[in-house]
């Protein structure tokens, strides 16, 4: 990894310190500042209030020129989030041909903030829970709280 | 219908296919700027190729010499302009041109806020297109004149020539977004999202609005001139040259002009030959040779230029009994009867144009202050061409027959290794008489007819790699 990628980590994470998002704490180990553990509570206006969820980053070598994948390691039941054990996340912000190098982390989980209180439908990777959530909202909403009690609590 | 929809893939497995398909990366080899080489390398490549590119091709190396390659990653048109942009500053040799140019793209910053662009992160970018500047000037007023290597050494790091190529990217789109009346009518829908979509991510190759504003942007203030050339199946002799920038003499000074090879999804960077004067410089003493030729004249022997024609002093060596002196120069083992074409530029600061007969071909060379070229006159070589006077230093001149030579080598030794280490600087070497044109696979050779490729001799030089980016 180039200098000029740690020098940037360590200013973003920096940043995160000195302004950390409402609802997230972030995890950072010096020895190993290509792994963030990001802890995200379910935003209170959202169906996922009161869960707590462990989110990985990983940056690339190349970054800031790749952009960071964003994992849940908590199960959670959303459109935008692969239900399986990689629990990866499809975010147009984030995508190879999107990702623009002055783009932060911060600005990232922002982004997924707001997707838990809002899903981007048009854009999902699970196209079942999106069309629950679009045609039968409530067995969505009730779906999303049992996995919040199963695995997020 | 029915027989058709055989043919029509469920929608999932069509996602899975463009999937592959928008993942798909070629395999991308090369270093990510080349080092600079003859572009008859390029005549070569399209040796093969439809005639179209063929005949526009065999008209390149007379007009420009050399070219370089830039790996294609996506990035090539990008790192061309900002290698060459630095190149350009270099080859101007104005240190404080260095500081001038790091200030005004620092109040570039302006630009970034008016067009609503992260400000900060990207000057944090500016940082690495300063920093080279300022280890480029470093270097200049040292007088190291290894300043060539260190641009090139740093285009060859990715994290750095990333961020240089970064900091451009939003160059572009701040000046497109500031500059409405300028490209909105060359754009869909509104600048911002086009900027967005396309000139900002780190995947998107540049394009011609980018270009534009590039050279706008950077390369006009610094009085550079800008053209790119166009090699396509387009009709024509020759590949179409675009100016973008004309160069603007400043306070009275010479200004280099940047050159790009287009080719349909590429970008590569030509020179013409006067971009690089040749300097003439001594030539290095053949201290090798020296060591070779144990013989009687060693205790004696001073090894200088000037005053050694050990050839002469060896008997036997010639059936012409001529005293021939070997002239230090790199394209000495050729087994041709015609003297090479070539010509030395001055250091003048005229860009001095390509000149007159046809067929001139730019061979560098560390010219022999011992040996006049005379103009050669190709169109009436025969083989019994008149006597060239090789006019020496020493007083006694020697007068060479060289039709006399013609049929045998020059001397019997194999050209050794200590000569070989010139031989790159020869703009085309063909296995069969080197780099004669009298060999139909010489490209000027009127009835040419390219070598093809054989397998012993592997995939040839590394600058032949096709890519797309």
């Amino acid at each position: 990894m180039s200098t000029g990628a740690k020098k940037r980590i360590m200013k973003e994470y920096g940043e995160c310190l000195a302004d950390t998002p409402t609802g997230m704490k972030i995890n950072f180990d010096e020895q190993n500042m290509t792994k963030w553990e990001v802890l995200l509570d379910g935003p209170e206006q959202s169906v996922y209030a009161g869960g707590h969820f462990k989110l990985e980053i990983n940056f690339p070598n190349e970054y800031p020129f790749k952009p960071p994948v964003v994992s849940f390691k908590t199960k959670i039941y959303h459109p935008n989030v692969s239900n399986d054990d990689k629990g990866s996340m499809c975010l147009g912000l984030l995508r190879p041909d999107q990702w623009k190098p002055p783009n932060k982390v911060v600005t990232v989980l922002s982004l997924i903030q707001s997707l838990l209180i809002e899903p981007n439908i048009d854009d999902a990777i699970e196209p079942s829970i999106a069309n629950e959530y679009k045609e039968n909202r409530k067995e969505f909403e009730k779906n999303v709280k049992d996995w919040v009690k199963r695995y997020a609590k | 219908m029915a027989a058709d929809s055989a043919y029509v893939l469920p929608d999932d497995e069509l996602a899975q296919l463009q999937k592959l398909s928008g993942d798909y990366q070629p395999e991308i080899t090369g270093p990510l700027v080349g080092e600079r080489q003859s572009s008859a390398a390029i005549t070569a490549e399209y040796a093969n190729a439809d005639p179209v590119y063929r005949t526009k091709t065999a008209a390149l190396p007379d007009k420009y010499a050399y070219f370089r390659t830039c790996r294609g990653d996506g990035q090539c048109g990008w790192r061309a302009i900002a290698f060459t942009y630095y190149e350009a500053l270099l080859r101007e040799a104005n240190v404080a041109k260095f500081d001038t140019e790091e200030a005004r793209l620092m109040s570039m910053a302006n630009l970034f806020n008016m067009a609503g662009l992260p400000t900060e992160m990207i000057m944090d970018f500016a940082e690495d297109v300063f920093g080279l500047m300022q280890k480029l000037a470093q270097t200049l007023r040292n007088g190291e004149g290894n300043a060539d290597d260190v641009l090139l050494q740093t285009f060859n790091d990715e994290a750095e020539s990333m961020s240089i190529i970064t900091f451009f990217k939003f160059l572009a789109s701040a000046w497109i977004q500031t500059h409405p009346n300028d490209f909105a009518g060359f754009v869909h829908g509104d600048l911002k999202s086009y900027c967005g979509n396309n000139i900002e991510p780190t995947a998107s190759e540049i394009d011609y609005v980018a270009v534009a504003a590039l050279a706008a942007a950077l390369i006009k203030p610094t009085g550079f001139g800008l053209e790119i050339m166009y090699l396509d199946r387009s009709a024509g002799e020759e590949a179409n040259v675009t100016p973008f920038v004309q160069t603007t003499e400043q306070s009275g000074l010479w200004q280099p002009t940047i050159r790009l090879l287009y080719r349909p999804g590429h970008y590569d960077i030509l020179y013409k030959a006067e971009d690089f004067p040749v300097p003439v410089q001594p030539v290095p003493e053949q201290a090798p040779l020296h060591v070779a030729l144990a013989n009687p004249y060693n205790d004696t022997f001073i090894a200088a230029p000037s005053n050694v024609d050990l050839m002469a002093m060896m008997p036997g060596l010639y059936s012409t009994g001529l005293g021939q002196r070997w002239p230090s120069v790199s394209y000495d083992f050729d087994a041709t009867p015609a003297p090479q074409p070539m010509q030395s530029y001055p250091p003048a600061p005229e860009a001095i144009a390509p000149v007159t007969s046809s067929h001139q071909e730019f061979v560098p060379v560390h010219a022999s202050p011992a040996v006049q070229h005379a103009p050669a006159n190709h169109h009436s070589i025969q083989l019994e061409a008149p006597p060239i006077n090789l006019t020496m230093q020493q007083p006694a001149s020697t007068t060479l027959e060289r039709a006399a030579l013609s049929l045998e080598r020059p001397g019997p030794f194999r050209p050794s290794m200590y000569e070989l280490e010139h031989m790159h600087a020869l703009p085309l070497q063909t296995s069969i008489m080197k780099n004669s044109h009298y060999n139909t696979a010489h490209f000027l050779n009127p009835d040419f007819q390219p070598e093809a490729w054989s397998p012993e001799h592997g995939s040839g030089s590394k600058g032949k790699h096709r890519s797309t980016s």
